[in-house]
């Protein structure tokens, strides 16, 4: 008995870093890392014929890269606990540019969802996801899981509002990622049943209004009910799809080497280099090296879901929850509409596809998950 | 908290069940169904590229090249090019080469291009231009230099229907070539002529480049590559030579005509229209063609890159007698008295005439049922007692009024031998096709009464009377009425007379050979027909020498200072309805046993004397190796 009263004060005395997760925090690293080559592949020669360095997706992916694990870092040391207060601040600094995008923002591909400031692009509704899960994880654990309808209806604004102001954008990939964090961790801080069916349902509701009334541009609900009749217009939204697929399909078990890809360096799958990013590791890898890409994400999400059962109070719960259903479903989603399994909706693959915003988030998320880890026993 | 547990739980469960179906769904594609995707992955990113062969060459009956092909400097542009370096590559060339950039600029959109290649944008370039370009090459990025073959007619118009034009392929063309043929958009294929006929002899095998291409249709790497097989050679049975007298010797008979006064016309004063002509020269032995002229002809140089569009209007308007048609296979004409020979064995093989038997010609001729209405000779000549071969020197109509007369009543009384005219007619080549191969060959027509009872029920207006009337067979005895054939159909009939009953399909090659000359195989003469031997040939023979060499032939002027017995023809002067006669001649030497064949023939042109027959003489000159004289229509003689 002693022994272990001396171990837990050991413990207490000894910095957390001690219980740092290195697999949580080495996985992302080794997946950006492979999301690099894979960017290389899906762009140096069509840069190379612009006459561009044929580096310049990688070098400022890279950037990303290390602005991200510098954000790791930062998620990391501080006390997860100090972050409850300044998550309100965040959040409130993220509403505000959601707003401010909507009128000075850059459409890009009908959406007008990012800042351009120089030579770095700025996405508030990547920021938006952290930021959700901190406030929402921060208001659930103050009423200690006990949601009744009013607590509900305020933890469904806090999410709301982020999410109305993306719909407007329009970005529904951001929006799904949103909701759907918001409804597995309301489900696990304890949100009534009959109150998650009738989320759910609302879900669902929104969903298909989006698709109908007009949000929505007409591209993007084609490339959602493609999904559901591939054939029907193969020469455009069901192209990327089936291009998708068959760059997939071509990578067999050992994949065609990298940057050996006939499907990558032709450019027959569009968006290749930011949501499609997984054809180019299905095509030039093969089976083996998806599976090995899986297994990472497998594994980050194995060790975040670990964290959410022994992390030290609810708040920490549910923050790893929120960020659980955010890598799950983004995963799932991204990966699962490069198959053909999932409609296609502009989500990004975390860490592998090109886009500086998801990246820094990414990494930041996974800071705040090694965070509530390393300090279960403080 | 246990609360929290259990749905931690569930939500762990969920997630390996998406990532389980993940896996699943990425072991299906790339394992259990991969090689449908290869197969699709091909298809995309895999294109053919056609590189056209060398057309082989046409040469003439004694090895002369015809046509050939020469290697035309093109340039070029890659289309890789970023878009505002080429707006500067094509400001600059335009300002080089002096065309407008617009026109530059259509040529690089110009969709018949194969996508994976440069793109041609000026044909024929200055070598000054070339080396300007070569020595500022970072002015001109992607811009290349490549050799074009073009197809070269080596002598301008002459032969120019025979040898037919080449020029791009076009959808109906396209449509129709099986797949084997590997054609595609943009390719040269023959159009008309020797062109058209000998197509695959001459194309040759396209070569392929198999290449990988990326979405944009950019050419990443060459797969495979087969070198293209050049066309083979054609042997025609033309002789350049005699082709060309030919057509001098028309050209020179026409403007002559025109320059002269109609006799015909007794109203005032107005000359001969002759818009239009056409020369055959047939080896009578074997059925080769050795001439044969078309007038008024074109140029096919100006179809090999592309023929200008006002070329192509001029060449199409009524106003200039589509100088594109080949008169020779695709005119149509009343042959007139050139026909007698039909009629004349007509009447020999069903009894009819005798060689020797004689008609009294008192210049007119009437059917005993309808004795009011006469036949005439020409301007009522009477030629009294004629027999077979002096009706034929002095073209005695009167004679074969009689012949058609008779047959006619064979006719009305169910004879024997009663369409002797019409099967003769068939039996030397006429009422069908020659089979000589050449594009839009007419048949001619041999009127009969079952035609004429059926053309009436077609179009009853034009053709009022479904009856076979005396008037019928009368007037086809001579030629006329709705007796129709083509040049090269009388002058293979005339050939067949000549070399004893042989009917040949007249030929046009001789051999095809490939690029080194040897000889990949023959094209032998073909004898359609052996007809029964004619007993009265040699009579007939001295009845046409007479035309040209007895001081009453009706072409004896043209033929003064022949030696007798080089020349035989005969006249044909066919009257149309609303026009001024056809003349024609056709010409046999040497007289006894005719060698060659040569037929002339010239829209409105008068009289066959008067025309016709002075373009055969120059023929027959050259032939002959007489000195040649140039062509003089003469006034007519009697007899037509």
């Amino acid at each position: 008995m002693a022994a272990v009263l001396t171990d837990r004060r050991a413990r207490l005395q000894t910095s957390p870093l001690r219980h740092l997760d290195v697999a949580l925090v080495l996985a992302p690293v080794l997946i950006s890392g492979l999301g690099l080559l894979m960017i290389y592949s899906a762009t140096h020669t069509r840069l190379k014929d612009a006459g561009a360095d044929p580096l310049t997706f990688v070098k400022r992916q890279a950037v990303a890269i290390v602005l991200g694990i510098i954000a790791m870092v930062i998620m990391t040391v501080i006390d997860y606990r100090r972050l409850r207060e300044l998550a309100l601040f965040g959040y409130a600094i993220t509403v505000l540019m959601l707003v401010a995008v909507l009128g000075i923002g850059v459409q890009v591909k009908g959406a007008q969802a990012r800042f351009d400031i120089g030579p770095l692009q700025l996405q508030p509704g990547e920021l938006a996801k952290l930021f959700v899960i901190l406030v929402l994880a921060g208001y659930c654990a103050l009423h200690r899981g006990d949601l009744d309808g009013r607590r509900l209806l305020v933890a469904l604004c806090i999410a709301g509002v982020p999410i109305g102001l993306i719909l407007i954008q329009p970005d529904l990939g951001t929006d799904l990622v949103l909701m759907f964090i918001t409804f597995v961790m309301l489900a696990v801080a304890g949100a009534r049943g009959r109150h998650l069916v009738i989320l759910g349902l609302l879900g669902i509701t929104v969903a298909i209004g989006a698709v109908n009334l007009g949000v929505l541009e007409q591209y993007q609900i084609d490339r959602l009910t493609n999904f559901a009749d591939p054939g029907k217009d193969a020469e455009r939204s069901g192209y990327n799809q089936d291009q998708s697929k068959i760059a997939i399909g071509t990578g067999g078990l050992t994949g065609q080497g990298l940057f050996g890809g006939t499907q990558t360096t032709g450019a027959y799958v569009p968006e290749q280099h930011t949501d499609f990013i997984f054809t180019v590791v299905g095509e030039e890898l093969g089976f083996v090296g998806g599976s090995v890409l899986l297994a990472l994400f497998a594994l980050i999400v194995w060790r975040t879901w670990r964290t959410a059962r022994l992390a030290n109070d609810l708040f920490g719960t549910l923050c790893s929850v929120g960020v659980l259903a955010m890598l799950v479903f983004q995963v799932f989603e991204n990966v699962g509409m490069t198959m053909g399994i999932m409609p296609i909706t502009g989500i990004p693959l975390p860490w592998m596809s090109y886009g500086g915003s998801s990246v820094i988030v990414s990494f930041a998320c996974i800071g705040l998950v090694a965070n509530i880890h390393m300090r279960r026993f403080s | 908290m246990i609360e929290n547990r259990v749905r931690m739980s569930i939500v762990g469960v969920i997630a390996l069940a998406l990532f389980g179906a993940l896996f699943a769904r990425l072991w299906y594609l790339q394992v259990a169904a991969t090689s449908e995707f290869a197969a699709a992955a091909q298809s995309n990113s895999v294109r053919t590229i056609n590189e056209p062969p060398i057309r082989g060459r046409i040469l003439d009956a004694k090895n002369r090249v015809l046509v050939d092909n020469r290697i035309a400097n093109v340039i070029t542009i890659d289309r890789k090019l970023s878009s505002s370096r080429r707006a500067m590559v094509v400001s600059r060339l335009a300002e080089l080469l002096k065309e407008p950039a617009s026109a530059i600029r259509k040529k690089l959109e110009d969709p018949r291009v194969s996508p994976y290649t440069d793109v041609p944008v000026a044909v024929d370039v200055s070598y000054e231009d070339l080396a300007y370009v070569s020595e500022h090459r970072e002015d001109f990025p992607g811009v290349r230099a490549e050799p074009l073959a073009i197809r070269r007619y080596r002598n301008g118009q002459v032969g120019a229907h025979v040898l037919g034009y080449v020029g791009e392929i076009n959808q109906a063309e396209l449509t129709a070539q099986p797949p084997s043929g590997h054609y595609e958009l943009g390719d040269t294929i023959g159009k008309a002529g020797v062109e058209l006929t000998y197509e695959s002899d001459l194309r040759g095998k396209p070569g392929t480049e198999r290449v990988e291409v990326d979405a944009a249709g950019k050419v990443l790497r060459t797969l495979s590559t087969k070198r293209p097989q050049p066309g083979h050679d054609v042997k025609l049975t033309i002789d350049y030579d005699v082709q060309k007298l030919a057509e001098d010797s028309l050209e020179q008979g026409i403007v002559s005509a025109q320059n002269t006064q109609d006799k015909g016309y007794k109203k005032g004063f107005k000359k001969l229209a002759a818009p239009a002509g056409s020369v055959v020269v047939l080896d009578a032995t074997d059925g080769s063609v050795v001439a044969m002229a078309s007038n008024p002809t074109f140029d096919p140089n100006t179809f090999s890159n592309g023929i200008p569009t006002p070329t192509w209007q001029w060449l199409n308007d009524p106003a200039h007698h589509y100088p594109l048609v080949d008169r020779a296979v695709a005119g149509q004409y009343a042959p007139g008295s050139t026909f007698k020979l039909v009629t004349a064995i007509a009447g020999l093989n069903s009894g009819v005439i005798t060689a020797s038997k004689t008609v009294d010609d008192k210049g007119r001729y009437s059917y005993p049922t309808d004795p009011k209405r006469f036949f005439n000779n020409d301007n009522g000549a009477q030629y009294g007692r004629v027999s077979l071969a002096r009706a034929l020197t002095v073209s005695s109509d009167v004679y074969f009024y009689t012949i058609g007369g008779d047959l006619y009543y064979r006719q009305k009384h169910a004879l024997p031998n009663a369409n002797a005219l019409q099967d003769t007619a068939h039996e030397y080549g006429f009422g069908k096709v020659t089979g000589i191969g050449l594009p839009n060959e007419a048949t001619g027509r041999v009127p009969d009464a079952i035609w004429k009872a059926k053309i009436h029920d077609e179009n009853p207006a034009a053709f009022p009377y479904p009856d076979w009337l005396p008037g019928d067979s009368i007037l086809s005895a001579v030629g006329q009425g709705d007796m129709l054939v083509t040049p090269l159909q009388l002058a293979n009939a005339y050939a067949t007379f000549a070399n004893g009953g042989m009917l040949h399909e007249p030929r046009l090659a001789s051999e095809i050979l490939n690029a080194n000359r040897t000889k990949v195989r023959d094209l032998a003469p073909i004898t359609t027909a052996q007809l029964p031997p004619l007993p009265d040939r040699g009579t007939m023979l001295a009845g046409f020498s007479g035309v040209a060499s007895d001081p009453k032939g009706t072409a004896a002027k043209v033929f003064t200072g022949f030696p007798t017995g080089m020349v035989g023809g005969k006249t044909g002067t066919a009257q149309v309805e609303g026009k001024q006669p056809t003349s024609l001649f056709v010409g046999m030497t040497p007289a006894a046993n005719p060698r060659y064949i040569v037929l002339a023939v010239v829209e409105e042109g008068g009289y066959g004397s008067e025309t016709a027959a002075p373009v055969v003489r120059r023929i027959m000159q050259g032939l002959n190796n007489l000195p040649l004289t140039d062509v003089v229509t003469l006034p007519p003689a009697d007899g037509n």
